[in-house]
């Protein structure tokens, strides 16, 4: 199976929305299955009307632990409390207490107790599961639970589990959160191709090239997708000449259109809302099986 | 300072946290022209929190200048004193150190929280601290709005290192502000909740399309597990539905303070890197 990851730097410049258009393309000829890895607000199956309620399977996810303190046995001492790079461990009433938000479940507390007060215990942090879309391939995703942590590993997870229920399928779609911190490095690690959507913004073009620095940090073959080109003809510009320049193929320029939001809004993938963008996405399927198919010759 | 003149200066300063869950809904635009125009007449901190990839400097047309960098502990091993029993290996959760009982460990500085179980377990003290470069906590000036800026470097993943050491400066800081304004990441992990950290008062943007109220749903719900209040800004209100935005404001008792209609002007000026002027936006501090 080929895998291929988009993600962006930036919120909000379409990589849900072209990603779900993307895989209903390749699911007109190929066995697909897709991954939503933005769970810290997983919302790729809402584009295709499939609240949490619709899913085939939703149960909870544990891949954090977090301190506890047996107040019967602490003596006190407060060695927890120095060695807690975190800061999550304060006195209240002689006895450390935990705060949850803070807790990176790293054990070393539990370590330095010289009375075994300390013991590590697994919390659940998120919900994980699939829905069958009505394009004949089905989206794993994961959900964080509010206040918890731990993103990088449910992102893991969450990848797992598409290979799960993947069937033999010979494209995984990944879609990441923006930024470029850990659930994001979790999405890209070990994909066969990566896309980044970026729009002609300031903020837009700075993200992409922080994206960029990380794909190329782990060595995966990248396309670029401009997103709402014609915005602002002379940032298409700069970034035309900064892909030129980092040898960043750009697979395609998308217009600036309103009803992107209208499609989103009915909930479905835009492919299917509006047929004239049916070509559009099937080119932008040919490109990458292009490229991708390259890598291996 | 007396007491009194203390207490004045206590109860004005005020601290506001913009955020959203999903990207792109304007928390950069709403948090740079809140700011702006506070600081006509105020003396203002803008704090740009989104350490993954800020881009207020870039609003406001700031260039901005190194404050300090941030570093993060990591073990220095001395190979002489290591017996190779592995240790250090089995007890690294982020899976940083690599260790097989008769080889030395293998370090990967990337994967390191700094956390210290290593060194805590090793029997042969072979283990002490060095640093690596995390990021940069950047300032910057526009008119009369000063501007702190984090900056996680590229591939290391501990967003809300940065975000700690941004909190450490507003509080070395605010003293010297009527208003502190955080804009935060999108998401709702944890850089995103360390940067409520200062805040008293929170402003979710959103806008009203599924995805929008979705990613409200999950940010009010974070709010109302660390016990903070949070009130609602819809930009581009007139693009979707209000309903759904509604609802989610109802179930969370979260007003909508402010609604802002979806204009080419703005969406121009931001292409552009000009700053924005939302009409109306000052009147969302207190509310």
């Amino acid at each position: 199976m080929k895998s291929i990851v988009i993600l962006s730097g930036k919120g909000g410049v379409g990589k849900s929305s072209i990603t779900a258009s993307l895989a209903v393309a390749f699911s007109k000829d190929k066995k697909i299955v897709c991954a939503d890895c933005d769970v810290d607000a997983s919302n790729l199956s809402l584009l295709f009307s499939l609240p949490t309620d619709k899913y085939e399977e939703w149960k909870p996810l544990s891949t954090n632990q977090i301190a506890i303190v047996n107040k019967k046995k602490c003596i006190s001492c407060g060695k927890c409390i120095d060695a807690c790079y975190f800061k999550a461990l304060k006195f209240k009433e002689n006895i450390p207490k935990v705060n949850e938000f803070g807790c990176e479940g790293c054990g070393a507390c539990e370590l330095i107790c010289p009375v075994n007060a300390i013991t590590l215990q697994n919390i659940d942090n998120a919900y994980i599961g699939y829905a069958k879309t009505n394009y004949n391939f089905s989206i794993a995703s994961a959900q964080l639970l509010p206040g918890n942590s731990g993103s990088g590993k449910i992102v893991s997870e969450v990848r797992k589990k598409a290979n799960k229920i993947s069937k033999n399928a010979e494209y995984l779609i990944i879609d990441s959160a923006a930024g470029i911190g850990c659930p994001v490095i979790a999405s890209i690690t070990g994909n066969d191709y990566a896309i980044i959507v970026t729009e002609p913004t300031p903020s837009g073009f700075s993200d992409m090239k922080k994206a960029l620095e990380i794909v190329n940090h782990f060595k995966i073959k990248t396309g670029l997708i401009i997103n709402k080109f014609d915005l602002n003809k002379k940032y298409t510009n700069k970034i035309k000449l900064f892909a030129k320049k980092n040898n960043l193929k750009i697979i395609k320029k998308i217009s600036f259109d309103k009803t992107f939001v209208k499609a989103m809004v009915n909930m479905v993938p835009i492919i299917d809302f509006d047929k004239t963008y049916e070509p559009i996405f099937e080119e932008i399927k040919q490109r990458i099986i292009t490229n991708i198919n390259k890598l291996n010759s | 300072m007396n007491l009194f003149k203390l207490r004045i200066i206590y109860k004005k300063m005020k601290i506001i946290a913009i955020t959203g869950g999903k990207g792109g809904t304007g928390k950069s635009t709403v948090a740079t022209a809140l700011a702006y125009e506070l600081s006509k007449k105020n003396k203002i901190l803008l704090v740009d929190a989104d350490v993954d990839c800020p881009n207020d400097h870039l609003l406001l047309n700031i260039k901005r200048k190194q404050l300090k960098t941030v570093f993060q502990r990591i073990p220095k091993f001395d190979l002489d004193k290591c017996s190779k029993c592995a240790k250090c290996g089995s007890v690294c959760k982020t899976k940083a150190i690599i260790s097989l009982k008769d080889l030395e460990p293998i370090f990967i500085p990337e994967q390191c929280n700094g956390c210290g179980s290593c060194q805590i377990i090793c029997p042969e003290n072979a283990i002490n601290w060095n640093n690596k470069k995390i990021g940069t906590i950047y300032t910057g000036k526009k008119d009369n709005l000063n501007l702190l800026s984090g900056e996680l470097k590229s591939n290391e993943p501990i967003s809300e290192f940065i975000v700690n050491h941004l909190n450490e400066e507003i509080e070395k800081q605010k003293q010297k502000y009527d208003y502190i304004i955080i804009d935060t990441a999108a998401g709702a992990h944890c850089p995103v909740i360390s940067a409520f950290e200062k805040a008293e008062q929170i402003i979710a943007v959103t806008e009203p399309t599924p995805l929008g109220s979705h990613d409200l749903e999950v940010i009010l719900s974070v709010l109302k597990k660390i016990k903070k209040k949070g009130s609602i800004i819809v930009n581009r209100f007139d693009i979707g539905d209000l309903n759904k935005v509604k609802e989610v404001s109802l179930k969370f008792n979260s007003k909508i303070i402010l609604k802002i209609p979806y204009s080419k002007k703005i969406e121009d000026s931001y292409s552009k890197g000009e700053p924005i002027i939302l009409p109306n936006i000052i009147l969302v501090v207190n509310k």
